[in-house]
Formats: structure tokens, sequence, C-alpha cells
């Protein structure tokens, strides 16, 4: 049966559905995108493989936390409002308390010599993940050829300026925006997710 | 009183103003550690815990708001990450064609270089011991960051088990 032809699920299937992903992807936007797709796309087949790639696309372009938007309208598309709803909390609250319990735990035990000792190696490696993180994700947004020197540019320049004291990174990332408006909408971004 | 509007400020527009969850890093150290809400250190911390939960990537700014303002300041932090990415829904149905268009897609390719670029400064600046930070100065610390970057460029392994190996390192020349 095709996703079109699917009966909606239920609001407290989608809720359960929800909570597996939200309880489930461990370790940050790729394996919870990836838990999506292979929930909502492959076994359930709510959504079609084109509506994925057309929601991911659309929650590209959202402030903040760009899979709380691709939540909210892959919610939509198999509850309307009510779908959004149940998607984004179930997705949410479940991680969300568990970001803030593991803090709340990790305060009684900061003072620990061992943790210490732990955190001073996973402190760098987090550090390093995030540089690492960052290539593949302006990677996507980034066009080929000559345009793309343009794009790496703003790049160099935003890193360069976070180094000056005294200049807010609210005025780096409007200048970005405008500048990008302005200059860099000749190609449309990448519509396929990076690879996970 | 201040100190909870402070918070909501401080996520609020570091979550509207980014794209993705690590960009708003750079705004949330403005406010946060500028202020003495939380130090360079706490913010190592937090993003390393957010990498060990479950869910989306910008959760780190929930376990900040934990250690900025107890279970208050991680309530006003998940409000921040969960609600502003919404406004999406809208403007999916009403601006559907402005959102398609050559503007927006070079609006979000520079929001998204110029972030990219203070994320990278922001992250390179927590290397550095400054503070109550200690920062990542031994040969071996590094090292880590070097792998930690492998590891976050090839995307195929999962930042759990670089984080187990860092812990591990570090409980045996860390101490």
């Amino acid at each position: 049966m095709s996703p079109a032809e699917q009966p909606p699920p239920s609001l407290s299937t989608l809720a359960r559905t929800w909570l597996a992903i939200g309880s489930q992807s461990l370790g940050g936007g790729p394996s919870t995108l990836y838990l999506m797709r292979l929930l909502l796309v492959e076994r359930l087949r709510w959504i079609s493989q084109r509506e994925f790639l057309e929601d991911w696309a659309l929650s590209r372009l959202s402030p903040g936390v760009h899979m709380v938007a691709l939540a909210g309208l892959l919610g939509r598309r198999t509850g309307g409002t009510r779908g959004t709803a149940v998607a984004v909390l179930m997705l949410m609250l479940p991680s969300g308390l568990i970001a803030a319990t593991l803090a709340a735990g990790y305060t009684t035990i900061r003072d620990q010599p061992l943790i210490q000792a732990a955190l001073a190696g996973a402190g760098p490696v987090t550090i390093g993940l995030t540089i690492g993180i960052t290539y593949p994700f302006a990677k996507v947004a980034a066009r080929a050829g000559k345009r793309g020197l343009v794009d790496w540019s703003v790049l160099a320049v935003a890193a360069a300026i976070g180094l000056i004291e005294g200049i807010s990174p609210i005025v780096v990332i409007l200048a970005g925006a405008l500048f990008g408006a302005i200059f860099l909408g000749k190609e449309r971004p990448a519509s396929t997710p990076p690879p996970e | 009183m201040d100190g909870l509007l402070d918070m909501v400020v401080a996520f609020f527009r570091a979550s509207m103003l980014s794209l993705g969850g690590m960009s708003a890093l750079p705004l949330l150290r403005q406010d946060l550690v500028s202020t003495g809400y939380v130090t360079d250190h706490q913010l190592v911390e937090a993003i390393t815990i957010g990498r060990l939960g479950t869910g989306p990537g910008g959760l780190y700014m929930v376990s900040l708001g934990y250690f900025a303002l107890g279970w208050a300041g991680a309530l006003i932090a998940l409000c921040a990450v969960t609600i502003p990415p919404l406004v999406i829904l809208p403007a999916a149905t009403f601006l559907r064609r402005q959102l398609l268009g050559a503007w927006m897609a070079g609006l979000v390719r520079g929001l998204t270089m110029a972030t990219s670029g203070l994320v990278l400064t922001t992250v390179a600046l927590l290397i550095l011991p400054s503070g109550s930070n200690p920062g990542a100065t031994a040969w071996w610390q590094l090292a880590l960051v070097a792998l930690g970057a492998l590891i976050g460029l090839e995307g195929k392994r999962h930042p759990v088990l670089a984080i187990g190996i860092g812990s591990a390192v570090g409980l045996l020349l860390g101490r």
C-alpha cells in the first residue's frame, strides 16, 4: 500500500512512534534523521520518500534546530495540527528530559577526580567533533565551482571577524544573511540530505 | 527574575538567529559566558553531555540552561529549542513561493556560512585555556581534538564512541 493509500495513523500510534524516535536517537541530528526516515518512510510507509525530502528541504530554511521543524512538518502530513503537536512534543520532551537529567546528575559528580580526568579527554574530542561536523553542514549550503569560493570566503571572513573582540556575533550573522540574500542566491541548496 | 528574563532572551535569540543546533553556540557564549551565568568549561561540559543524550543536536542548550539556572533554565532552553523552528509551518503554507525563491536560498546560504565560521572560531577559542576553562593544551588533548574532527568529518562513526575513546584516554593520561 502506498503512503497516499494508507489510513491516517491514530494519535496514540503517532505518539508511540515519535516517542521511539525521541528516546532512541542517540548522538544528535544524523541519528534522529536516520530514525525518522527509517520508521516513517520505510517501515510504516506513512510518508513517501519524495514527501520526506521535500519537508527536509523546507526544514533547512527554519531558524534553530532543523530536526524540530522537520518533526513539525512530517507530523502535519500524518495528523494535521494535532499530528504536529504530538510529533514535536514526543520528540522533544523525552530527549529534553534526558539532557536536563544528565546535566543534573553530572553536577553532583562533577568534582570527582575520575570525572575530571574523563572530561579532560571527552571535552577535546567533543570540540573536535564540532569542528568536523561543521564542514559537511556548510558544504550542503555551499555551491560548486567558482561561486563556491565566494561562499567559503564568507565562512572564512566570519571566522576571522569572530576573533576580534568587541564585535557581536549578531552583527556577523545578520551581515552574512544580508550579503547572502543579495549576492549568493544564484543556485538553490542541495535537495538531498548529507550522508549519515 | 532578572535571571529568568536573561535566560529567555539569550536562548530564544540564539535559537531564532541560528540555523541548526550548533550555530547557536557563538551567541550563547556571548550572552551567558561574558555575563557570568556559565563558564567556558561548563560550555564544553554541556556540549559533551548533549552528545551523550538522545534527540536533535541542539539539546546541549538544555544542559547549558540547567548549568545556568537549574531546572527553570533547562525548561526555558527546551522551549527556546522547540518553538522558533516551528515558524516554518505557517511559512511553508503561506509563503511557499517566497521560501523557494533565489533570495531566500541566498539568505540561508549566507547565514549558514557566517554561523559556521563563527562556530569554528568559538570552538577554537574553547581549546585555549581561559578563566575556569582548562582548555586542551597537552599533546594528547590536541590529538583528541584532531581525532574528534576526523570522526566528525567522516560522519560514519557514532559520536558516543568518540566521546568514549576520549574519556578512556582522559582517565589514562589526565590524572
